[in-house]
């Protein structure tokens, strides 16, 4: 008990790696999203080069561990001249590693869909963007909610790597409290706590989207 | 002259890899007529009518709305925005309906108008609940597409295309979808649009409809037009074999 | 790379695809059994599951992995990094195969069991004999995609020093100066081990779909 006062006498220090985990997450799930929607069309072209190109990327991410990713990118990139502090890094492997995820679960969903409403879309004068925006793109986030809602819980996960490239989230954070504190359980046992409820957040918006689905089923 | 005509085809051809499914294809349509497409399946009538909208391309032959060629302006393959406009004037119901799901029926009326010709919300909501009405789905205006019957989806489908006030309304088959009992209650709203001058070309199998409400009905069999001529004149008294043939087949199925 | 970076990769190699495989061995049983307790709900321990899995599959690795190695000892367990680094790789391969093999279990069709009860089998013997080798077809597509995400995971036991092939092409790294090479060439040793996986893992789901189309 006595060692959950001290890790509650550092909650700022926790909070803010709390805060930095939710910020990589929520700019990396935008990223990963726009980025992923844009590449999901290219995997679908006709153009064997450019399909071909499209899933050698996804492929390759999916069979790269994230943690080796991200040394690359820290590490790495350096020697070729591109350099990353930790948050730089952090947010640009996560992005890119998930907009391949992405774009292969928008693929997957695409391709379960009907056909004849887009056709009708064509048909009414849609075309471009605004096909894409109000015909194509609803239906499938609607379809491709839980996936999706999966990949930001991922995301959140990734996230605690960046710990071993000093980034402070919150695992580094309560790493930080019980190796200088000696209370280990209670500090990563609280970290553990808080990644469930982000994880709860994330799954009760999935829940929302899921009844929206449900509606128009 | 070609100008006084609502559609001209002119020549259309079409082969999907060995299949010649089109075969210089001619057809020409004055305002307010109605017209409907026979022919046993495989005869090309569908790709036909998706051909006048470019939602297949012919080969070769043009396609004219009004005196103006669709999906190629001077040799030339049109560009997106250009075939997007024209088709603006093009109303398409379709087979399977195709009504947008995560939209109500209201927003799937209103969105077209709204969303492609940028026309003010208070104007087009107001015509869509018009709309609505007259097919007998304003009660329904605010669910989903998932929970309505076939026979109401294609109403709904039917005022879709009339929201956008077109001059031409294309057909695809729309009660072959449909479970007989709920046939007649689509039928009815097309009777009363072809009585008010809509022109309209229809793919349908629903003989005794094409006898009632037809201007003109235009056989095809094997991707080319066989015959065509009146109601009376093609049911009672058809000029070719192939014609016979298939009314011996299909001409006594009546449900309407 | 001198040939002796090579062989730290190499070693590094076999110490990840070890751990891997014992925390696949292990988490697989587990995850059968908390499934398996959750499906024929029993009272008070099914519930405790449900929340296990939830927790565990929220927990990023490394947290888990911290968790084990630095706590347990303030309780009398010390685990050397080796065994906290499976231990926790099972715990979290576990929750993630429960439930797996729970949406198998729920895809049983109800009247295979009663079928077998009525031939007077009790639920040991029809557990072994009809229920396993039908889940275990269902569930192998999904159980090999998490066999390729643990093996994804395991970079994460260097930070209680234990020197798997990421860690060892970071040391590589470090020492030489040129970080980039022995990264690149981990990631080579990666790339056929995980894609082998997902391949069969693409294999068996359209196996299993042609099967059921026949069926």
């Amino acid at each position: 008990m006595h060692d959950f006062a001290i890790v509650w006498s550092e909650r700022s220090l926790l909070l803010s790696g709390l805060a930095n985990t939710v910020v990589l997450t929520v700019l990396a799930s935008i990223g990963a999203f726009a980025l992923g929607a844009m590449l999901c069309p290219l995997l679908m072209r006709q153009e064997r080069a450019v399909a071909w190109a499209a899933h050698a990327f996804v492929d390759g991410f999916r069979c790269t561990p994230f943690l080796l990713f991200a040394y690359l990118v820290y590490y790495g990139l350096p020697t070729v001249g591109i350099s990353f502090d930790s948050w730089g890094a952090g947010l640009f492997a996560l992005v890119l590693y998930h907009t391949a995820y992405v774009a292969e679960i928008l693929r997957g969903a695409w391709a379960a869909q009907p056909k004849a409403p887009v056709e009708a879309g064509h048909a009414f004068g849609f075309r471009g963007f605004g096909l894409w925006r109000r015909i194509v793109m609803p239906p499938l986030l609607l379809a491709a909610g839980p996936v999706l809602g999966n990949q930001v819980i991922q995301i959140v996960k990734d996230s605690a790597f960046l710990t071993v490239i000093a980034l402070p989230e919150l695992t580094h954070a309560a790493n930080s409290i019980q190796s200088r504190h000696y209370v280990p359980f209670a500090a990563l046992l609280t970290a553990l706590l808080l990644y469930w409820a982000l994880c709860l957040v994330v799954e009760a918006g999935v829940a929302a989207v899921g009844r929206m689905a449900e509606a128009r089923r | 002259m070609s100008t006084a005509y609502r559609l001209n085809v002119a020549g259309v051809s079409k082969r999907f890899g060995s299949l010649q499914v089109l075969d210089n294809i001619n057809l020409q349509v004055a305002p307010s007529e109605t017209v409907c497409l026979l022919g046993p399946s495989g005869s090309g009538k569908s790709t036909l009518l998706r051909c006048i909208n470019w939602l297949e391309r012919p080969d070769s032959g043009r396609v004219l709305i009004d005196g103006q060629t669709i999906g190629v302006t001077g040799g030339v393959v049109m560009n997106d925005r250009a075939l997007a406009a024209m088709r603006t004037r093009i109303g398409m119901v379709f087979q399977h309906f195709a009504l947008w799901p995560h939209l109500t029926v209201l927003q799937n009326v209103m969105e077209a108008p709204l969303h492609v010709l940028r026309r003010p919300d208070q104007e087009v909501r107001a015509e869509a609940e018009a709309l609505l009405r007259r097919v007998g789905l304003f009660d329904k205006r605010d669910a989903f597409p998932a929970r309505l019957s076939g026979g109401q989806k294609q109403r709904v489908g039917i005022a879709r295309a009339l929201a956008m006030k077109p001059s031409l309304m294309l057909f695809d088959e729309p009660t072959s979808a449909l479970d007989p009992e709920l046939v007649g209650e689509v039928l009815a709203v097309m009777r009363d649009l072809a009585q008010e001058g809509m022109t309209m070309v229809i793919v349908t199998h629903e003989m005794a409809f094409a006898r009632d409400v037809a201007s003109r009905v235009v056989f095809m069999d094997r991707g080319s037009v066989v015959e065509t001529g009146t109601p009376e004149a093609f049911f009672t008294s058809p000029s070719t074999e192939r014609a016979r043939q298939f009314l011996l087949r299909y001409g006594s199925a009546s449900s309407f | 790379m001198s040939a002796a970076d090579w062989l730290t990769l190499f070693s590094g190699a076999l110490t990840t695809l070890g751990l891997s495989a014992a925390g696949i061995a292990l988490g697989l049983p587990l995850g059968l059994a908390l499934a398996l307790l959750r499906w024929a709900r029993v009272p008070v321990i099914a519930p405790m599951v449900a929340v296990y899995v939830s927790v565990l599959r929220a927990t990023p690795l490394i947290t888990l992995l911290l968790l084990i190695f630095f706590a347990l000892p303030s309780v009398g367990i010390t685990l050397g990094p080796v065994t906290a680094g499976v231990l926790a790789l099972m715990l979290n391969g576990s929750a993630f195969n429960c439930e797996i093999w729970r949406a198998a279990l729920m895809d049983l069709p109800k009247d295979q069991i009663e079928a077998a009860q009525s031939t007077g089998m009790r639920f040991g013997l029809y557990l072994r004999r009809i229920v396993l080798p039908q889940i275990a077809r269902a569930a192998l597509p999904g159980l090999m995609s998490e066999m390729s995400l643990l093996i994804k995971l395991t970079p994460a036991l260097a930070v209680v020093g234990v020197v798997d092939v990421t860690r060892a092409a970071v040391r590589i790294g470090a020492a030489t100066y040129e970080p980039l090479p022995p990264l690149l060439a981990a990631l080579a040793i990666y790339l056929p081990i995980v894609y082998a996986l997902v391949s069969g893992q693409r294999w068996f789901e359209k196996r299993l779909a042609l099967s059921e189309a026949v069926a």
